[in-house]
C-alpha cells in the first residue's frame, strides 16, 4: 500500500452536512481512511487547533474547508488551512459560493444579532455574546476572496460519490474530472418546448412525474445549476434550488443565468412575472449570493462603511 | 485575580458543531468557572424572513447536516400548523420513516465514530489513536457492523427524501414522492440484517457500560430537569406532547408544542453563542433541563416497541429512573436505535407506506402562526413561523436540540471538573483494561 497522504479537514461555520456526505461513501470508508493520514479533523479526531498552527508550512498535502468565515476564529482556521496545506479544497456550496449562511448578507449585521440575542419569542432584552467567543465579521466575504482556493468541489453537500471520485484522484495526485452538464441532462423528465402560462408555488397542485417543472410552471433550477448531483431531487418530484451552483466556469452568476432560462420560458409580462415569482432573490441565488454580481455589491457597501 | 489558572481545550472535538471549553482554577485549586463556549451562530431566523414558508422546509434543514431531517420535519411541520393543514396519513408515515432513519444513523454515528474510541482505546489514549479510524484498523469487525448501521439509515432517507443530507420531499400538505414498492421489497430484503447489527450494537454497549461502571455511576453525575416528546407517555421522536420531569423524577409538565412559551426560556449567556433554554416555571438556572437521549428515557414511561422497551427497562434496572448520569446517555442512544430498527420494520411491513395518496392538492396559504416540534437525535426540536396572507414567512423562533443540552452540559462539566481537579476522583476510577491496546 501507498504511503498514507496527509490532511487536514477544517470547518467553518457550517452544518457539518460535507462530512456527513464523506462518511457516507459508506464501506470505501475502509480503503480512503487508511489511505490518510488525518493532521486535523476536529470532528472525528482529538487534534488541537494549536496542533494545525504547529505543523510546518505547505507539509500537508491536501485540506478540505467545509463552511464560511462568519467569525474571526473562522476565518483564522480557513487562513491557517491555507498556509499549512498545499493544495485547499473549498468543499461544499458554502465554502464556493457563500452557500444558505450567504443569505446572512440581505441583511446588517445588527438586525441579525437583533433577533438571535435581542429580542424574540423566547428572548427580551438578552446582550450580544461577548467573553471567550470570537466576533462575527460583519458580512459573509466568499472564501475565495480571503485566500486562494485550488479546488472547487460544490454541493449542498457533494454526494458521497463525487467526494470518493474527488478524494481517489486526489490521492494519487491526478486531475479530478467532472462532466460540465447541468441538472438537467440527468432528469428523466420529458420537455417539450412549450412556454409557461402561470408559475405555481412548489405546494400547489399535483405535478406531472413525467412532464419537466418548469414547463408546468414551478420554477426549477436544474438548466443554470451544475449536476453533479446527478439529478437527485428532480427525479424524487422536487425543483431543483441549486445547490451545486453553477456549471463550469465555477464563478459564472448562476441567478442572472437563471433569471435568464425563467424569461425564455415565461413570456409574462414583467408585472405578472413579478407578482408570482415570490422572494427572487432568496430563490435564484439561494447558495451563491455571496459571490453573485448583487451580492458583491453587498460587500463593497461593507467595505465603504468601514472606509 | 491573574493568579487564576485557565484551562483552554479549543476546539472541543468530535462533537457536532463548533465550541471550545474554559475553565477557571483559582489559587486555592477550586474550580471557579467552566463555560462551554459555543464559538458560531448563522442567523436562520433572521434570514428566514422574507422567504415563502414553504421554502423554509429546504432552507432551515441547512441548520444541520447531522439532523436536517428532524429540521425539514419541524420546519414543514410548522409551515401546515401555521396554514392549518393536515397531511394524509401516508405522507405521515413516509415522513416517520424518514425520521426514524435518521435516528438510527445518526445514533450509530455518534455511538461508534464520536463516543466509541474513548472506551476502545481508553480515555487516556493517545489522540493519534483515539478516533474512528482507528477503530477501523483494530477492530474491522465492529467498524463494519457500524458502517452498515449507518449506510442503512442514510440511503433509506435518499430513498425517500431524494437526498440523504438535507432531504427535499417534504411540502405543505404531503410528500412530493411516494415510496415505490420495488423499493419497500429491496428494504425490507435488508431487515434482517440491520436488526442482527442492531442486536451486535446493544451486546457491545451492555459490555461497555458494565466494562465502565464505575465511571457511569461516578464521574459527571447532574441532577437537572429533563425535556423529551412522548406519545400519551410513550417515547415518541415525530409527534406528540412534550414532557419536563423535574430533578427528583416527578413529571411537572405535560404540554401541547404550541404552548412553548409558557415553559420555555431563553437565557443568554455571556459566554456562548448558544442560548441556554431552560424549564420557564422554575427560572434559571434553578430551572435547567436535558435533552437528548437520556431525557427521553427518563421522561417516557416507556417505549414504544417490544425489544426497545426491555431494553430500556434493563438499562433503568442499573442506572434507574430518572438517571442523572451523563455517560448513560450512550446507553440510551443504544436503546432508542433498537426503537427506531422496530419502528422502521413496522413502517415497511404497513401496506400504506407504498400509498400514493400523500399529497393535498389544494393547499391555500394563510396569515397564521405555527409551531413544529420533532425529536432530533441530540433533542427536542422547535420551530415556530409567523405567516402572512400571502405565504411569505415574517417571523421565525428556533429553538434547536441542542441549545436545550448546553445549561446542562455546563453543569455536568462543573461536576466533573470539581471530581478531577479538586477531588483527584479519576485517579481511584476503576478503568478496565482497553480492549485494544495500543
Amino acid at each position: 500500500m501507498a504511503e498514507p497522504v496527509s490532511i487536514a479537514m477544517g470547518q467553518g461555520s457550517s452544518c457539518w452536512g460535507c462530512f456527513q456526505s464523506l462518511i457516507d461513501i459508506h464501506m470505501n470508508l475502509a480503503t480512503v481512511l487508511p489511505a490518510l493520514d488525518i493532521k486535523y479533523w476536529q470532528c472525528v479526531t482529538d487534534y488541537k487547533l494549536s496542533d494545525l498552527e504547529g505543523y510546518p508550512d505547505k507539509s500537508i498535502v491536501v485540506g478540505l474547508y467545509e463552511g464560511v468565515a462568519r467569525t474571526e476564529e473562522d476565518l483564522h482556521l480557513l487562513k491557517t488551512m491555507r498556509e499549512k496545506c498545499q493544495i485547499l479544497v473549498a468543499f461544499g456550496s458554502c465554502s464556493c459560493f457563500g452557500g444558505i449562511p450567504g443569505l446572512a448578507n440581505f441583511y446588517d449585521l445588527e438586525e441579525c444579532l437583533d433577533v438571535k440575542f435581542r429580542e424574540n419569542k423566547t428572548v427580551s432584552g438578552g446582550k450580544v455574546p461577548t467573553e471567550n467567543v470570537p466576533p462575527f465579521e460583519p458580512v459573509i466575504v466568499p472564501n475565495n476572496q480571503i485566500v486562494d482556493i485550488d479546488i472547487y468541489l460544490p454541493g449542498c453537500p457533494p454526494t458521497s460519490d463525487l467526494i470518493l471520485t474527488a478524494i481517489t484522484a486526489l490521492l494519487k495526485g491526478e486531475e479530478i474530472k467532472l462532466d460540465p452538464h447541468t441538472v438537467c441532462h440527468y432528469c428523466s423528465r420529458e420537455k417539450k418546448d412549450t412556454p409557461i402560462e402561470k408559475v405555481l408555488r412548489p405546494y400547489e397542485g399535483i405535478a406531472d412525474p413525467d412532464r419537466c417543472l418548469l414547463e408546468q410552471g414551478y420554477i426549477c433550477l436544474g438548466s443554470a445549476t451544475w449536476g453533479l448531483c446527478e439529478g437527485q431531487c428532480v427525479n424524487k418530484g422536487a425543483t431543483c434550488r441549486g445547490c451545486f451552483g453553477p456549471p463550469p466556469p465555477i464563478m459564472q452568476d448562476q441567478g442572472a443565468n437563471a433569471i435568464s432560462m425563467l424569461g425564455t420560458y415565461a413570456p409574462l409580462p414583467p408585472e405578472e412575472l413579478k407578482e408570482q415569482v415570490k422572494d427572487p432573490l432568496g430563490l435564484f441565488n439561494r447558495f451563491t449570493y455571496a459571490t453573485s454580481h448583487l451580492g458583491s455589491m453587498r460587500i463593497k457597501r461593507e467595505e465603504a462603511k468601514k472606509r | 485575580m491573574s493568579e487564576d489558572k485557565i484551562i483552554r481545550i479549543d476546539p472541543v472535538t468530535r462533537l457536532e458543531g463548533h465550541g471550545s471549553l474554559t475553565l477557571k482554577l483559582g489559587k486555592d485549586g477550586k474550580v471557579k468557572d467552566v463555560q462551554f463556549n459555543v464559538s458560531s451562530t448563522r442567523f436562520f431566523e433572521k434570514f428566514l424572513e422574507g422567504r415563502p414558508m414553504e421554502e423554509a422546509p429546504r432552507i432551515a434543514s441547512r441548520i444541520c447536516g447531522i439532523c436536517p431531517i428532524p429540521h425539514h420535519l419541524a420546519s414543514v411541520k410548522t409551515v401546515e400548523a401555521a396554514w392549518g393543514i393536515t397531511p394524509p396519513p401516508a405522507a405521515v408515515k413516509i415522513r416517520r420513516l424518514m425520521i426514524e432513519a435518521k435516528q438510527l444513523s445518526s445514533h450509530a454515528i455518534h455511538f461508534y465514530a464520536l463516543a466509541a474510541p474513548d472506551f476502545v482505546f481508553g480515555p487516556f489514549a493517545d489522540p493519534s489513536v483515539r478516533n474512528v479510524a482507528a477503530v477501523l484498523k483494530h477492530l474491522p469487525d465492529v467498524a463494519v457492523q457500524a458502517i452498515k448501521l449507518m449506510e442503512f439509515g442514510q440511503e433509506l432517507i435518499k430513498t425517500v427524501g431524494a437526498k440523504a443530507i438535507h432531504p427535499t420531499t417534504a411540502i405543505p400538505g404531503g410528500q412530493l414522492t411516494p415510496l415505490k414498492e420495488e423499493d419497500r421489497d429491496l428494504w425490507l430484503g435488508r431487515v434482517p440484517e440491520m436488526l442482527e447489527n442492531i442486536h451486535k450494537t446493544v451486546d457491545l454497549a451492555k459490555k461497555v457500560v458494565n466494562d465502565y461502571i464505575d465511571v457511569v455511576t461516578k464521574v459527571a453525575v447532574a441532577p437537572t430537569y429533563y425535556i423529551g416528546l412522548t406519545n400519551k407517555g410513550v417515547l415518541d421522536i415525530y409527534e406528540g406532547t412534550v414532557r419536563v420531569m423535574d430533578p427528583e423524577g416527578n413529571i411537572v409538565a405535560d404540554f401541547e408544542p404550541k404552548d412553548y412559551t409558557q415553559y420555555y426560556g431563553e437565557h443568554i449567556p455571556d459566554h456562548s453563542y448558544a442560548t441556554h433554554i431552560y424549564y420557564k416555571p422554575v427560572g434559571y438556572p434553578e430551572g435547567i433541563w436535558r435533552t437528548n437521549t437520556l431525557a427521553r428515557c427518563n421522561v417516557a414511561d416507556k417505549m414504544a416497541t417490544p425489544l426497545a422497551d426491555a431494553a430500556l427497562k434493563e438499562m433503568r434496572e442499573l442506572v434507574g429512573r430518572p438517571s442523572h448520569h451523563t455517560f448513560a446517555y450512550h446507553y440510551a442512544r443504544v436503546v432508542e436505535m433498537v426503537q427506531a430498527a422496530e419502528w422502521i420494520k413496522t413502517l415497511l411491513e404497513d401496506p400504506e407506506i407504498v400509498s400514493t395518496d400523500i399529497k393535498l392538492s389544494d393547499v391555500e396559504p394563510r396569515a397564521g402562526e405555527g409551531v413544529g416540534l420533532v425529536e432530533a437525535p441530540r433533542g427536542t426540536l422547535l420551530h415556530n413561523y409567523e405567516s402572512d396572507d400571502k405565504g411569505m414567512l415574517v417571523k421565525a423562533n428556533l429553538i434547536v436540540a441542542t441549545n436545550n443540552n448546553i445549561a446542562g452540559i455546563e453543569k455536568s462539566l462543573m461536576v466533573a471538573a470539581k471530581q478531577i481537579f479538586e477531588d483527584k476522583a479519576h485517579e481511584s476510577l476503576k478503568l478496565p483494561e482497553p480492549m485494544v491496546k495500543t
